[in-house]
């Protein structure tokens, strides 16, 4: 069960008991999420010669391809995730604070901008192919297919499991590894056997996004040419005529059917982790004449993660581009509050809504507590187009006027971040209800508050830190949100992204440049609000 | 709309514009606009109005509102007496046109019907290609607010089926017949007056008149005329593979959406053998893959490669800025090298005045319109009364091949399947 590992002192006595109250919201937020699936099922049911398609021989290779590049994407990104955060966290690795912020800045960069500068840079005739050549190296492997795929998603979402990491080791109890180490535990056994329970729910959560984001996204397989699950319903979406919305649909629900089997296996992990109700810091660990050697590897994925895009984007800015009609795609900064506008409500939103489901899963081992909780997470998986094309189904069938004259696409598109990125709030905020001891609000109450004053007093300000990490989090992802933008956006309502898409799209690569580095901007601070309050119980 | 009598406070039309809209002769929508422009005009208006009538419309320093130069740059329709067509209207210039080109013919946008209310366009094209062309239709007619959605084309085409009879599209315009094809198909497009699918040859509209093509691209094979003559670039697709003299000296670009579409119309007109042999002869010649068809176009002038496959305007693009590079440009005759693929418009059975609807797409077909898009965007106009840049054959010299359905392009699946079989990554 997922909260098994909360022992019962810390939850108080609630137990097994459900309030009623939160039940009900938690649920409410879970069955407003899951809405839209209502549509993508009917539309699934709709499609016809389906049985055809999913037992069509491409259709059983795409799949496996695509479980391979998320099975090979989730372990890079553990094999990367969790060693950058101990270097960061634990040891006295050289620029340990520079390499904090570096090491997560990844995760701003959106991965079709990634996946474009790689396929720019060390494509045929690529930019930077020539900068190898005096390192002796002359042939590079092709970018293109599984290895590129898997290259630039793992660069770019690895991150989601370093910064998860890193707060599980701040707010863990150092002074157990130091306990072990004095029971003659070598440095690695004591990491084993104290360091990776106490770590294991949060690197199963941090892979989880990083599972989810890779088996929904179209862009970058798309670009790196590979074929994954995602361009067979791209393929059938484009065929309109044979009834593609449909067959997306269904395919959809196949990702979908994908998704319940990742929420098990990472219920399962997190579930054996071990929590405890002290933080306190361990000694550094000394790396000794592996400081420098860790420095270059954390110096090596950092430049590669994001001196690449950045270059490509500076050549891009520097060149101009080879496009036509660049008068009528002038940059304006209001683009900039666009985003940064519809981003911020959404975190806003999606705080609030992951604030009953977190408590209630934190606070709960109850089936219908864990169903509530992992329910919030499906809208994550099916691709933004077809999100978006659910949420346009239930504007126009129920907007009447207010759709056609498009003032409800706004809100539509709020709720559609909302849908998508929900669980990245929810994952943070139950993480900093669990470190919070049930028993304060027990004591606020013998004190003469009510359930709901206790709640807002003592356990808020408390968790209030995890809350701001989730926004932020959701912030960040809304920024580089694109497809259902695209479905949704008002007529002439332009964010970063959708110019990015438009001057982009007719070869003004040029004038892409600066709203990408506004947007890597703009993120960059989010990332700087996430950093900072992680493992905030530490200090 | 309110109709209210003064009108100073509307915007002006940006004085790169041409002449704005004051037709005299009809009354009705156009009142308004008449109105508006005696008040901004003051004594400029006199000269402007005189222009109406006559062909010998004094320059376009005098039309603008302000007084102030109105883009002088030759091409405007002030000189066009000459032209023909006979056009007792000036045409307009969307944009800052061509130095030495003659005035367009075919129908200035001050004889077509005004437009006016609020027209929702749904745009497969990009703002980059169309953004200047809808402005200055929208800032022609005061009356008229034109709120455009961009988007793919094929997602917009899912949108209008997904929200059903409350969609807010009137019209639907589209970067290929295929999405067009669709939307026809699901019986969502209404019937265009034959006054403006007359305006446009028949292989490029909607046998059943519900879409018409607005600009068109034409599959070509650019060359280095340092390396080859124009007599030894094959007439016929399928002579290349056995031409030893390009070996190693071709590329295409296999991931781009229009050499998909060309590959597609070997596949239909051809078969999937045929195709497939093609295919393969090309690796075995040693073609190169490039990232796209611009990227070919400038491999070619630059002599790294001496020909290749591409749509004929990056060719024109790369001349633009380069009017010496050696590169020319060659058709095949009659296959599926020679494909001329259409951008065009469609209206929308649920638009709220299809007879308004229509009315905008016409205005895509106008002298100015086409003038447009074969000086700026390089490509084909569609009509034959506008030439298309450069040495480039007028529409009607072409030689596409015949009895091919261009929504079936769209059928890129299969496609896919055939390039990735023998070999090609995309």
């Amino acid at each position: 069960m997922a909260t098994r590992s909360v022992p019962a002192v810390l939850r108080g006595g609630e137990g097994r008991e459900l309030p009623l109250g939160l039940t009900l919201l938690a649920g409410a937020v879970a069955a407003v999420v899951l809405s839209p699936l209502v549509w993508v099922l009917a539309s699934a049911l709709e499609a016809s010669g389906w049985l055809d398609l999913v037992t069509r021989p491409t259709t059983v290779r795409v799949f496996v391809n695509s479980a391979l590049l998320v099975g090979l994407v989730t372990g890079a990104s553990i094999a990367l995730g969790v060693p950058m955060a101990y270097l960061t966290v634990r040891t006295d690795l050289p620029a340990r604070r520079s390499f904090t912020v570096l090491l997560a800045m990844p995760l701003v960069i959106p991965s079709y901008i990634g996946a474009f500068a790689f396929v720019s840079a060390f494509g045929p005739r690529g930019e930077l192919r020539d900068l190898l050549v005096p390192l002796g190296i002359e042939q590079l492997p092709s970018i293109y297919g599984l290895f590129g795929a898997t290259l630039v998603l793992t660069l770019y979402t690895y991150p989601y499991v370093y910064i998860t990491t890193r707060a599980s080791l701040k707010s863990m109890d150092g002074r157990l590894v130091d306990a072990a180490r004095t029971l003659q535990h070598t440095r690695w056994e004591a990491f084993k056997r104290v360091t990776v329970p106490q770590i294991k729910p949060a690197v199963a959560a941090g892979s989880l996004l990083t599972a989810l984001y890779t088996l929904s996204d179209f862009g970058t397989p798309a670009i790196m040419r590979f074929d994954a699950f995602t361009r067979v319903i791209f393929v059938e979406y484009n065929d309109v005529l044979g009834g593609g919305r449909d067959l997306a649909a269904l395919l959809s629900l196949q990702l979908v059917a994908v998704t319940f089997v990742i929420l098990a296996v990472e219920s399962r992990v997190r579930g054996s982790g071990v929590e405890t109700d002290r933080t306190a810091k361990g000694s550094t660990v000394r790396l000794g004449r592996w400081r420098w050697p860790a420095f270059g590897l954390c110096a090596a994925l950092a430049a590669l993660a994001l001196l690449v895009p950045l270059a490509i984007l500076g050549l891009w800015l520097v060149r101009g581009g080879g496009g036509i009609g660049a008068e009528s795609l002038a940059f304006r900064p209001s683009y900039a509050l666009n985003s940064v506008g519809v981003a911020a409500i959404a975190a806003v939103v999606a705080a609030c809504c992951a604030l009953p489901v977190a408590y209630l899963s934190a606070r709960s081992d109850a089936s219908l507590a864990w169903l509530i909780e992992r329910a919030t997470y499906v809208g994550y998986a099916v691709p933004g187009v077809v999100m978006g094309l659910a949420l346009v189904f239930f504007g126009a069938r129920y907007g009447g006027a207010l759709y056609k004259q498009g003032l409800i696409l706004l809100p539509l598109l709020i709720f559609a971040y909302v849908v998508r990125f929900l669980p990245q709030a929810v994952g943070s905020t139950r993480a900093s209800f669990l470190s919070v001891s049930g028993t304060l609000p027990e004591a606020a109450r013998t004190l003469g508050r009510t359930p709901t004053r206790a709640f807002r007093d003592v356990v808020l300000p408390l968790v209030a830190p995890g809350v701001l990490g989730g926004a932020a989090l959701v912030f960040l992802t809304t920024m580089k949100e694109l497809p259902a933008t695209l479905l949704l956006r008002p007529p002439e309502f332009k964010t970063l992204v959708t110019y990015i898409w438009t001057a982009q799209q007719s070869g003004h690569y040029g004038l892409a440049a600066v709203p990408a580095l506004v947007l890597l901007g703009v993120s960059a601070v989010s990332m700087l609000v996430i950093l900072y309050v992680e493992g905030y119980d530490v200090e | 709309m309110t109709d209210e009598p003064h009108a100073t406070d509307e915007p002006q039309p940006s004085s790169r514009l041409g002449r704005p809209k004051s037709n005299v002769q009809r009354d009705g929508p156009s009142r308004r606009t008449r109105r508006r422009f005696l008040a901004l005009a003051g004594s400029a208006g006199a000269a402007a109005l005189a222009g109406c009538n006559a062909s010998q419309a004094p320059g376009p320093q005098s039309e603008s509102p302000t007084g102030t130069d109105a883009d002088g740059d030759g091409g405007d329709g002030s000189d066009g007496s000459s032209a023909d067509g006979g056009s007792g209207d000036p045409v307009g210039q969307v944009g800052s046109g061509r130095e030495g080109r003659p005035a367009p013919g075919g129908t200035p946008m001050s004889e077509m019907p005004d437009l006016s209310g609020t027209v929702d366009v749904y745009s497969g094209r990009g703002e980059a290609l169309v953004g200047a062309l809808v402005e200055y239709i929208e800032d022609l007619y005061p009356d008229l607010n034109l709120r455009v959605r961009y988007g793919g084309s094929t997602d917009l085409v899912n949108t209008i089926l997904t929200e059903g009879q409350n969609s807010p599209a009137d019209v639907f315009y589209s970067v290929n017949a295929g999405s067009l094809g669709a939307l026809a198909e699901r019986d969502r497009a209404a019937e265009l007056p034959e006054g403006v699918l007359e305006l446009v040859r028949g292989e490029f509209r909607d046998p059943g008149g519900q879409w018409v093509g607005t600009s068109g691209r034409a599959r070509t094979v650019p060359y280095n005329t340092e390396a080859f003559s124009e007599s030894e670039i094959p007439d016929d697709i399928f002579a290349f593979p056995d031409a030893s003299r390009f070996e190693d000296e071709m590329g295409w670009a296999p991931s781009y959406g229009s050499f998909q579409a060309f590959v597609t119309a070997m596949r239909i007109l051809n078969g999937e053998e045929a195709t497939r042999e093609w295919l393969q002869g090309m690796l075995d010649l040693g073609i190169q893959s490039y990232s796209d068809e611009f990227a070919i176009s400038q491999a070619i002038a630059d002599g790294e490669i001496a020909a290749g496959f591409a749509n004929h305007y990056y060719i024109q693009r790369v001349l633009d800025g380069r009017p010496d590079a050696p590169l020319a440009t060659a058709f095949t005759e009659g296959d599926a090298g020679a494909v001329f693929n259409v951008a065009g418009a469609a209206v929308v059975d649920t638009a709220d005045d299809t007879d308004m609807a229509a009315n905008f797409v016409r205005h895509l077909l106008s002298a100015e319109a086409q003038e447009y898009f074969a000086t700026t965007t390089f490509e084909y106009p569609l009509i034959p009364d506008v030439e298309p840049v450069g040495a480039l054959p007028t529409i009607d010299e072409l030689n596409p091949p015949q009895g091919l359905d261009l929504s079936e392009l769209a059928d890129i699946g299969p496609t896919i399947e055939l390039l990735r079989d023998v070999g090609i990554s995309v």
